[in-house]
């Protein structure tokens, strides 16, 4: 990484205080995003990869303790009182959700949605504001944004209200856009329009993106590195090259296995993890992976009594795995 | 608009069947009382022959058909009981004549209007603010002592009979520490000032009753709504608390309660039979409950069917009202 | 799979033909709105044969669950003609569709809709037995159970106690007990994580070997569809625009909507050089769709002749290969993928 990150999580922990006790969602994860680049998180429901996000934000509920350091352009976030944080939502970080249909409000028109979202950090009468607005959405590509601008959430299609709901998280310049599988609930030709889009975007403004995605196909795609989670934990840690050609956790090794695949013929069978991810917290010592794995046998007591620590590996240079088997894992178990 | 054009015309039709269903049976189930209002009004000594003459005067002798068809025409045309200089005269719209009160029901029901109104509307304005506001505060403050005094209030407040509440009211209030005067009606052209205080006991507790439902409705449907991604949406964009809740939390509340308040409210303006009987107000629920133990059908089938009209288009304005405050709905 | 492919196979062999089908939803019954309706399958013919899986792909709004219901007779088609087994069953209604259900069973994309949180696995996998006046014993519901990868202890258990995948399994063992020939999926492993989902494509396949199942394969995921089916049919717009042998129109799509989707779908191949066809705008409305060729308006091949009449499917390069389209893309080679050209 040639650029300094604007965006560093260190060491992040969030806990949910719930009636049936302490519930540790993210069990300390590290990351950077540089300017112009793009971090993929990926894992699957449960790995913590969303509330992360939401720690990132200051936008988890009253019961969520946060610990670690968010540093946005070195200024630390964690702590911040609410005031100072409301500032920074929205205006430095912004987020785009995975359903534009419910991430708006369907009582406003879209030009007021997006106008606002200016207006919380701008200074500007809403006659300006709505001016931007409309740019915006000309920008993110809504055909007659002028006279659209006018129009409610549910008189859009699926990919414009996602152009919309992303319009709105950069009308005003964030530094960082936080896009929590912003394509997963389009068809597929949109997805690829929408993909493109933020391309565009981060090509022309520099934003950062971090890319909350299970869908390794776009993960490929877009990604410079990419952060695999399971269980609240970082598995693997790499640029997308390392993930994709040299992956050295049994999980992300897994989940390329078990990921059919449009472009070539169907193997007979596709290799599988067995049993299903963990609720968060249920794994108290050792490899939070352990029970699924097919290489605990031969790393033996180690996987259930020592909690694997994220190790270098070989690589383009920050390539890192928490898996106590040393070597890389053959193709298919 | 020519969808909203037909959506009315559909809706009127539907109103007018609706209210002649109703009174058709109204009619069939006060002629099917053993009770005989022309032996009510004929007098005494009660002899046959004068009792045929009451029955023929106010047009009982007729099958219940006939005089239910003479009912209708009269609404339109207008209504002549008797002959000669006996005869009584009801102007249309006539919805009858109360022989026992000596008026027609039209009049009967426009003079005690005011009344009624006077109360219901008071009333719902009080319980809309402190139901919506202590909704919303307690949604706000979920599990926090004030959520809890608020739903704790809203129980009781439903657990609560009016009558019994009235009278503690009125014998705390009115007689003990004689604050505020326990009955009578003053016009508010008369004196706003003494119609406001002769009705603040009626307005206070009808509103505290009502405020307990409304109280539950907001914050449930308060809580619901701020847990939807768009008002998580709005905190992303850094909108402050406050802005979240006014401007985006409470924006989805306001069709629930909307179409409660207009439907309350719409059956309140029909006669608020309890509160009017505790405070001696002359309403419709008190012309109503005095129908029906005199017998009187033509101020029962009236009022009646006043009331179902106000439901019927308080309906229909609740219903116009969420086209204008949901922009997806749509009245096709 | 109409006149030309339908004559070599015997109706015996045909689990379903659909002949013609269409399914208009009215938008309501004021006079001015009888003539709206969503043409949500607009003239389809559709056969499925013993012993293979046909993947139905498109775009949401395309018509393919539509058509998954009328299908199964969940639905009753507009127009046109449903026949399963052999038997026309177009007019059938309640208890006459009995033994036709036995045959043909649906399985549904959300496990957690479909099953009642108040019953026990038990109860839930008794009531298609019931349904056809039969009392199952407990070693039937058990052998129901192991043949999905689950077991007798969790017969007692109740819905909200398994993962999202186990319940897809009691989904799929629910649609096996009264055996049917024919299992209709409509989406059923888009909401399950990558893991899971492989282990339900693969237990899918496993069935199909046992048993000797069909399926209708319903999903938006091409990928997953790849991988299963043996025959894909592509709709757009309540129309098919090309079907035919899985391998060939994966490798060598000739409808342009076809490869449009196609080149869309992004491969785990970072660096990947990929020639991707973005289609611009969205899909038309299904109420009013545009007039010949439904995709004419998104079409980068499209000229004058696509907006007169509707191109009908034919063959192309030969065979069971068939496209809807004035102007196919020619066939590539087999051998070379067109997807991915790899860099690496």
């Amino acid at each position: 990484m040639a650029d300094r990150p604007v965006l560093e999580v260190h060491d992040l922990h969030v806990t949910f205080r719930t009636e049936g006790g302490l519930v540790p969602a993210v069990a300390g994860i590290d990351f950077a995003v540089a300017p112009g680049k793009t971090l993929a998180i990926v894992g699957e429901s449960g790995s913590g990869k969303s509330v992360s996000s939401a720690a990132v934000m200051g936008l988890l509920p009253s019961n969520a303790d946060v610990k670690g350091e968010v540093l946005l352009d070195g200024r630390e976030l964690v702590g911040l009182p609410n005031d100072e944080l409301r500032k920074i939502r929205g205006n430095d970080i912004a987020l785009v959700f995975q359903d534009a249909l419910s991430a708006l409000n369907p009582y406003y028109s879209v030009g007021w949605q997006v106008a606002e979202a200016y207006r919380l950090h701008h200074d500007v009468s809403k006659k300006e504001a709505l001016e931007r607005a409309v740019r915006m959405l000309d920008l993110v590509g809504i055909p007659a944004a002028k006279a659209r601008a006018k129009d409610y959430p549910h008189e859009f299609s699926g990919g414009m209200r996602q152009r919309v709901v992303i319009a709105m998280a950069l009308v005003n310049d964030p530094k960082v856009l936080i896009a929590d599988e912003p394509t997963t609930a389009l068809d597929v030709t949109v997805q690829a329009q929408i993909m493109r889009l933020l391309e565009d975007v981060q090509t022309e403004f520099g934003t950062a993106l971090v890319l909350i995605s299970h869908d390794l196909g776009v993960v490929a795609e877009v990604a410079d590195d990419v952060l695999v989670m399971y269980a609240g934990r970082a598995a693997e840690h790499g640029s997308v090259k390392d993930l994709f050609y040299r992956a050295a956790h049994p999980y992300s090794l897994g989940l390329l296995g078990a990921m059919p695949r449009v472009d070539v013929p169907p193997r007979h069978r596709l290799t599988t993890i067995p049993g299903s991810p963990p609720s968060p917290g249920s794994v108290k010592t050792g490899c939070p992976f352990q029970p699924r794995c097919a290489y605990t046998e031969r790393v033996g007591e180690r996987c259930i009594t020592e909690r694997p620590e994220l190790t270098p590996r070989p690589g383009e240079g920050n390539h890192e795995a928490a898996c106590h088997l040393g070597r890389r894992p053959e193709v298919a178990p | 608009m020519p969808d909203l054009v037909w959506f009315l015309i559909r809706r009127l039709f539907a109103t007018v069947l609706v209210l002649l269903a109703l009174s058709l049976a109204v009619y069939l189930i006060f002629y099917a009382l053993p009770a005989d209002p022309a032996r009510l009004g004929c007098g005494k000594p009660c002899t046959p022959d004068r009792l045929e003459q009451a029955r023929h005067f106010m047009q009982l002798d007729q099958s219940t058909i006939q005089q239910y068809l003479a009912f209708l025409r009269g609404i339109v045309v207008g209504r002549t009981y008797g002959e000669g200089g006996a005869a009584v005269h009801c102007d249309a719209p006539c919805f009858g004549y109360s022989f026992p009160l000596a008026r027609p029901v039209t009049t009967l029901i426009l003079d005690r209007l005011p009344i009624t109104a006077s109360i219901a509307l008071g009333a719902a304005v009080i319980w809309l603010i402190v139901g919506v506001s202590l909704g919303v505060g307690a949604a706000l403050k979920r599990g926090k002592l004030f959520d809890k005094l608020a739903v704790g209030l809203a129980l009781i407040g439903v657990a609560s009979p009016s009558f019994l509440v009235g009278l503690l009211a009125i014998l705390v209030f009115g007689f003990w520490l004689n604050m505020v005067p326990v009955n009578g009606y003053v016009p508010f052209t008369e004196s706003p000032v003494d119609w406001a205080w002769h009705l603040i006991m009626p307005w206070l507790v009808l509103a505290a009753l009502s405020s307990a439902s409304y109280i539950r409705l907001t914050r449930a449907q308060m809580l619901e709504e701020m847990n939807l991604d768009h008002v998580t949406t709005a905190r992303a964009k850094g909108a402050g608390e406050r802005r979240v809740v006014l401007v985006h939390g409470l924006r989805g509340v306001l069709v629930p309660i909307v179409t409660i308040f207009g439907l309350d409210l719409g059956s309140l303006l029909g006669g608020a039979i309890l509160t009017e009987k505790v405070f001696s107000m002359q309403g419709l629920g008190e012309l109503l409950i005095s129908g029906v133990s005199q017998v009187d059908v033509a101020v029962v089938v009236g009022v009646t069917l006043f009331s179902a009209f106000l439901v019927i288009i308080a309906n229909l304005v609740v219903d116009l009202l969420h086209g204008v405050l949901d922009p997806r709905v749509t009245h096709g | 799979m109409t006149e030309a492919s339908s004559k070599s196979a015997t109706p015996k062999d045909e689990l379903l033909r659909l002949d013609g089908v269409k399914k208009y939803f009215g938008l309501g019954t004021a006079p001015w709105q009888r003539s709206q309706s969503v043409k949500a399958v607009d003239g389809i013919d559709f056969v499925v044969r013993r012993g293979e899986t046909v993947g139905l792909v498109g775009e949401s709004g395309s018509g393919k669950s539509t058509l998954a219901r009328l299908s199964t007779r969940l639905l009753d088609p507009t127009a046109g003609k449903v026949s399963i087994g052999g038997q026309d069953v177009t007019k059938w209604r309640g208890r006459r569709l009995r033994p036709v259900r036995r045959k043909i069973q649906m399985v549904f994309q959300d496990p957690q809709a479909s099953l009642n949180p108040r019953q026990s696995v038990g109860t839930i996998l008794t009531t298609p037995f019931r349904a056809q006046g039969i009392r199952p014993t407990r070693a039937q519901l058990v052998e129901l159970l192991s043949q999905v990868g689950l077991s007798e202890e969790h017969l007692e258990r109740y819905p909200h106690e398994f993962s999202g995948g186990q319940r897809q399994r009691i989904g799929i063992a629910r649609a096996l007990a009264v055996k049917p020939d024919l299992l209709v999926c409509d989406e059923p492993v888009s909401a399950l994580d990558v893991s899971v989902q492989a282990q339900v494509l693969n237990l899918l396949a496993d069935l199909k070997d046992e048993l000797g199942l069909s399926y209708v394969l319903v999903a938006h995921d091409l990928a997953v569809v790849r991988q299963v089916a043996d025959r894909l049919a592509v709709m757009y717009l309540g129309t098919i625009v090309e079907e035919g042998p899985a391998a060939e129109v994966y490798s060598s799509p000739a409808h342009p909507y076809t490869r449009a989707l196609l080149s869309a779908v992004p491969v785990p191949e970072p660096g990947a050089v990929r020639d991707r066809i973005v289609l611009t705008g969205d899909v038309p409305t299904p109420i009013d769709p545009p007039s010949g060729c439904p995709f004419r308006t998104r079409c980068y091949k499209a000229e004058d002749v696509c907006a007169t009449t509707r191109p009908v499917l034919e063959p192309v390069a030969g065979g069971d290969h068939r496209a809807a389209c004035y102007f196919p893309e020619a066939p590539l080679e087999l051998s070379n993928p067109p997807l991915s050209e790899r860099t690496q």
